[in-house]
């Protein structure tokens, strides 16, 4: 079998508040394949963000802390790397695109200066080979006039603009892999249609392996090889595309596809999951979803769920519906 | 750019006309008369005293006096009641000695600051970073005359030099030398003096403004891209981390009048801040006018540079 090139191994990462201590990822583990296309599902405040950071080591500490787990990168695990080996890995060999397109350029500093800067940080190379280059990338995520607007900054960019700039900042190393933490969430309906596809076929092109993180199933279905469904802190059930969307194993993935609009669905209400995502610092004893789950019996509420096999890579952490199946 | 500055600079006269009507109204309103400095003082006949208001103008009507007070003021006429100088050259002589006060107290707080502030922030919560907040706190919540007289004690008893004035007295003899050391170490307890409360503040401020940059997004992803921390840190979270200050650099500049009224007057040094106070205290209008009019062209001044600057500095304002 394949080696992956990026293996998470029940990974923990918890916040530690004055008198709280969240568990914001509390045991992930997923794999990344070479050239395969991961998406990370799951509500807000499940921990998706931070899993992500964590695997670059830019979760703030503190007040996180790694309490566990491992990141393997080509064999070599993260969490031990020092500082230095952790730069020449950040945008080099794993890239990231963050959630915020509006905030996460630098306002005082041209867009060529930090792309051309995100280049120079990795490779020796001539001043006006950089410059052709950053235009290039420019141009490849579809900014028009791509030699002047090297020199604009930030503000005078639009939402959707600035996200490709980001997008061409990280894949301007050509990196192994590419982390995309929603990156069309804040922007309009339009412009998140014409980014997921731009980056779909640039890491196609330039057979990239993507980790992509959304709370959107609907991108999912679009992109995805394989998906990994989060829920608080923990991964509640993973498969390959088709086996997550039509059979899907797990009640948290049933609720979630059953609350996706659909054309069936027309004129019909949509479902939702009642209840929210518990709070990381006072999560429910047993599974985390017991307390909006309607399949509820007495161990959900006392134990863990332990990995349930459903054969061919589909993996679901829910006994109670794997013994109603047999 | 242009229209900006012509606009900007009519905008300063006119607030500038206000405050001068503001202040002349505030110092007539305010209880007590030149004239009346000391009714016990057998030379102060009641024919002198209708001399003196004659020649003062305070006879006429108050817009008058207005009027010709700064009428006097622009062409130079205005002297002190008190000693018949005239007030510009004694001002432009208190200036004198006041700016190499001014000068090495500002460079010492800018200077330091920055460094102490910056570095707490980098480092926040580590032995650096709590000594250097507690000393703050502790310099910002002990009056500044505590630390000199501390400091003076320490200096003259230990060290043997002279601090008091501006300089020694009989050392005109002296060869260069002497005398510039001399000099040096007159400046030097004041300045240092009068720059700890500023160092004291400032780089809390610093460091506060830092670790706000530090937290936002695009530091993140200066780091996502592999930067090294000295670049994550002086390049893209200092250059943003600065902004604010510009606006307080503008700021600095009425601090040559009326930040050192103590300090001047612990060192006996024949400053700005001591002439304006005292001139407030024997009730010498012109004197205290001018030194308020000096002060709001100062302010509105450096409030110009401070827009200038940010207009340099931060790509986001354009005209
Ligand atoms: N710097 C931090 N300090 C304290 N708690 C944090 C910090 N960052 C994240 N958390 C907590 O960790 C939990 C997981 O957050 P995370 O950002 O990973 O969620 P997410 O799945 O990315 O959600 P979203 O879809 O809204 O982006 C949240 O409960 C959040 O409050
Ligand atoms: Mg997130």
């Amino acid at each position: 079998m394949e080696t992956p090139l990026l293996s998470v191994q029940d990974l923990r990462v918890n916040f530690i508040g004055d008198n709280t201590v969240a568990r914001a990822v509390d045991g992930v583990s997923f794999d990344i394949f070479p050239g395969e296309t991961v998406c990370l599902v799951g509500e807000s405040g499940c921990g998706k963000t931070v899993s992500a950071l964590t695997i670059l080591g830019l979760v703030p500490m503190p007040p996180g802390k790694v309490m566990g787990g491992k990141i393997l990168f080509e064999g070599s695990n993260l969490l031990e790397q020092g500082e230095e080996e952790m730069q020449k890995i950040r945008g080099n060999r794993i890239a990231m695109v963050f959630q915020e397109p509006l905030t996460s350029l630098n306002p005082v500093f041209t867009i060529g200066d930090q792309i051309e800067e995100a280049i120079k940080v990795h490779e020796d190379i001539e001043p006006e080979i950089l410059r052709q280059r950053s235009i290039q990338i420019l141009k490849d995520v579809g900014i028009p006039s791509a030699e002047t607007r090297l020199r604009d900054y930030p503000h005078q960019l639009s939402g959707g603009q600035r996200q490709r700039v980001l997008i061409a900042m990280a894949l301007s190393c050509c990196p192994d892999l590419v982390i995309a933490d929603e990156p069309t969430t804040a922007l309009d309906v339009t412009i998140q249609a014409q980014i997921l596809s731009l980056f779909e076929s640039l890491q196609k092109n330039w057979s990239m392996s993507a980790l992509y993180i959304t709370h959107d199933l609907g991108v999912v279905a679009n992109i995805a090889d394989r998906v990994y469904v989060m829920y608080a802190g923990s991964i509640a059930e993973q498969g390959n595309t088709l086996q997550i969307f039509n059979e899907p194993r797990h009640p948290y993935t049933q609720g979630l596809l059953a609350s996706l609009p659909s054309r069936s669905k027309r004129g019909k209400r949509l479902h939702s999951i009642p209840g929210a995502v518990p709070n990381p610092a006072h999560k429910p004893r047993g599974c985390p979803f017991h307390p909006r789950c309607q399949f509820t019996v007495e161990s959900c509420r006392s134990r863990f769920p332990e990995v349930c096999d459903y054969g061919k890579g589909h993996l679901s952490r829910c006994p109670v519906l794997y013994e109603k199946q047999e | 750019m242009l229209s900006f500055i012509g606009r900007s600079i009519i905008q300063k006269i006119v607030t500038l006309f206000f405050v001068s009507v503001v202040s002349f109204l505030i110092i007539h309103l305010a209880p007590g008369k030149p004239s009346q400095i000391d009714p016990l003082n057998p030379k102060f006949t009641p024919e002198i005293l209708e001399r003196f208001r004659q020649e003062f103008h305070l006879d006429k009507p108050l817009y008058v006096q207005y009027l010709l007070f700064y009428k006097g003021l622009f062409t130079g006429e205005t002297v002190s009641w008190k000693d018949n100088q005239s007030v510009l050259k004694k001002i432009w002589e208190r200036f004198l000695n006041s700016l190499p006060l001014f000068i090495v107290g500002t460079i010492l707080t800018w200077t330091l600051s920055f460094p102490v502030g910056i570095r707490s922030a980098i480092f926040r919560g580590g032995f650096y970073d709590r000594s250097a907040t507690f000393i703050s706190y502790l310099l910002i919540s002990v009056p500044g005359f505590f630390v000199a007289y501390i400091l003076i004690i320490l200096v003259v008893t230990q060290l043997h030099v002279p601090v008091f004035g501006m300089e020694t007295f009989g050392l005109q003899m002296a060869s260069w030398p002497t005398k510039l050391m001399d000099r040096v170490w007159h400046l030097l307890l004041p300045s240092v003096l009068g720059a700890t409360g500023g160092i004291a503040v400032l780089s809390r401020y610093v460091r506060s403004q830092m670790l706000e940059v530090e937290g936002q997004d695009y530091v993140r992803t200066a780091k996502a891209k592999g930067l090294p921390p000295d670049q994550v840190h002086y390049k893209h979270a200092l250059r943003n981390a600065l902004l604010p200050f510009v606006t307080m650099f503008g700021l600095i500049l009425p601090g040559l009048i009326g930040g050192s009224v103590i300090i001047e007057s612990i060192f006996a040094w024949p400053g700005m801040g001591r002439m304006a106070y005292e001139a407030i205290l024997a009730r010498d209008y012109p004197v205290i006018l001018t030194v308020n009019f000096i002060s709001a062209v100062l302010v509105l001044a450096g409030t110009f540079v401070s827009d200038l600057l940010y207009l340099v500095v931060d790509p986001r304002i354009r005209l």
